[in-house]
């Protein structure tokens, strides 16, 4: 009985205190203000044809496709990107920045709905991304930490990014 | 051939038959439970607790009515990121009246029909043997522990492996079940194709001053594809052996059964739920041997390729989490 009113109490709490909860962080615009400051950004949607897909999901191993909606181009040759991964439960968006020499500038999480795991946002788990660009590996566990309780979304962040800098070299580059 | 009087050869095949039973309710679950019945190797994260609580509905045998409700209330802790500990609270109720038909197999082995045909009988039905009166009884079952080892990652290695350890104690039964956990994802981890390879033995306690020993050996292998956000759905496939002997001794087994059905999963950020089905296919084959003249064994538990005892021919399963 003692057991039972415990597990009761314990099922109580947690429903009052909301348990877990969903987070949404910077808006679209606060990203691109944040990482291209003072900076022209002109939309550029790009239509990825199958071929130039499938070589991205070859290169990258990602099999959630690169988006072409919502993509940007500065002045000078860098790129603001949203895009999506896999997360636990949903997807988890988020936008990227990358320099004109191909790396990655700044990543920002704008959506991450899951129980746990939500350091994914934090720039301390996300700076280890920072410069790296198509030729650097991001395997999870050895060129990437991984987060305690989010490995699946650590995992597909990190080949997400990938998945982008591939995208970058093989299709937005060529842009120029 | 020498035989046994009606009510130690209704005890024994009682025992047999419940052992086989008593296996089938032997499950675990941790976790996120993508799968219904499969243990998969989504553990809870260091440091974090997640309640669960699941009701099987094991009914419909040959005849009559036979309902077996069973709970378990359980919370896990992550002790660390790879191993998971867990404690249970286990209890049931069972329904029945008039479920059993072997009273052709019963006759033949033992030269005498049983006093009433059919009977009632099967897994907690503590009614003493033959009568085919109406029984009911609700109960407190008792309480179990597990811990999972994750030793590698299916969302970082090709394959996931763990092992998983359950003992439990009660009134019903003494038991310790052992799991290898077999797992790999596939298609950015949406597809989860998993195997568990059981094997438990047990003090069974609940037929009043006769406690037996049993042990069951299962392989449950299962498949959940995520096609939608927060859904995933998939196929899950269970043998079932079970053994009159605490060792597995094949030469004491008495059933091998298959049950094969579908899961649902829904899972939000705050609490997740999985609804699952599964139904003993008509392949089953019971055994029987001779001991010191008197038949022995499992084949008073089944008719026309089903096993009954807690066994039945639909299983229902719906348990949900809530990660503190």
């Amino acid at each position: 009985m003692l057991k039972r009113l415990f597990i009761l109490a314990a099922l109580v709490t947690a429903l009052l205190s909301g348990v877990a909860y969903a987070r949404t962080f910077a808006s679209i615009q606060d990203a691109q203000k944040l990482m291209f400051p003072n900076t022209k950004l002109t939309k550029v949607p790009v239509t990825f044809t199958d071929a130039q897909l499938e070589v991205i999901r070859d290169r990258s191993g990602v099999r959630e496709p690169e988006r072409g909606d919502q993509i940007w181009r500065t002045p000078q040759g860098g790129w603001f990107m949203i895009q999506q991964v896999v997360g636990k439960h949903e997807m988890i968006t988020y936008a990227i920045g990358i320099n004109p020499d191909g790396s990655v500038k700044h990543i920002e999480i704008l959506e991450y709905i899951e129980s746990y795991g939500y350091e994914v946002a934090e720039q301390s788990w996300l700076k280890q991304f920072y410069g790296k660009n198509v030729t650097n590996n991001l395997k999870l566990g050895k060129d990437v930490d991984s987060i305690s309780g989010a490995t699946l979304s650590c995992k597909h962040l990190a080949d997400g990014v990938k998945r982008d800098l591939v995208a970058y070299d093989t299709v937005l580059k060529p842009l120029k | 051939m020498s035989f046994l009087p009606i009510s130690a050869f209704l005890g024994r095949a009682l025992r047999w038959s419940l052992a086989a039973i008593i296996f089938s309710s032997a499950q675990s679950y941790a976790g996120e439970g993508t799968f219904g019945w499969v243990t998969s190797l989504d553990l809870q994260p260091k440091g974090e607790l997640e309640l669960e609580e699941r009701l099987q509905l094991n009914q419909n045998q040959a005849v009559g009515t036979y309902q077996l409700w069973q709970s378990r209330t359980e919370l896990s802790y992550g002790l660390t990121n790879d191993i998971q500990i867990s404690g249970y609270l286990n209890a049931s109720k069972v329904s029945a009246k008039g479920n059993y038909t072997t009273c052709a197999t019963f006759e033949k082995q033992e030269g005498e029909p049983p006093t009433n045909c059919p009977y009632t009988a099967g897994y907690l039905v503590n009614n003493g043997g033959s009568s085919n009166a109406p029984y009911s009884n609700t109960q407190y079952d008792g309480i179990s522990l597990e811990a999972i080892w994750r030793i590698t990652n299916p969302v970082t290695h090709p394959v996931g492996v763990g092992i998983y350890i359950e003992p439990t104690f009660g009134p019903v039964k003494d038991e310790i079940e052992a799991r290898l956990i077999l797992q790999s994802n596939f298609l950015d981890d949406k597809l989860i194709v998993a195997a568990n390879f059981v094997a438990a033995t047990e003090k069974q306690k609940w037929i009043t001053n006769e406690p037996f020993l049993e042990s069951m050996w299962d392989i449950l292998a299962g498949v959940t594809y995520r096609f939608a956000p927060k859904w995933s759905g998939g196929l899950e496939l269970r043998q079932h052996n079970d053994y009159a002997s605490a060792s597995w001794n094949s030469a004491k087994q008495t059933q091998t059964a298959w049950f094969l059905g579908p899961n649902i999963h829904y899972a939000d950020k705050d609490w997740w739920a999985t609804l699952a089905y599964r139904r003993q296919l008509n392949a089953t084959n019971c055994y029987s041997w001779v001991n010191e003249g008197a038949i022995e064994g499992g084949e008073m538990e089944c008719s026309s390729r089903y096993a009954w005892d807690s066994h039945t021919t639909n299983e229902f399963l719906l348990k949900f989490g809530i990660p503190f």
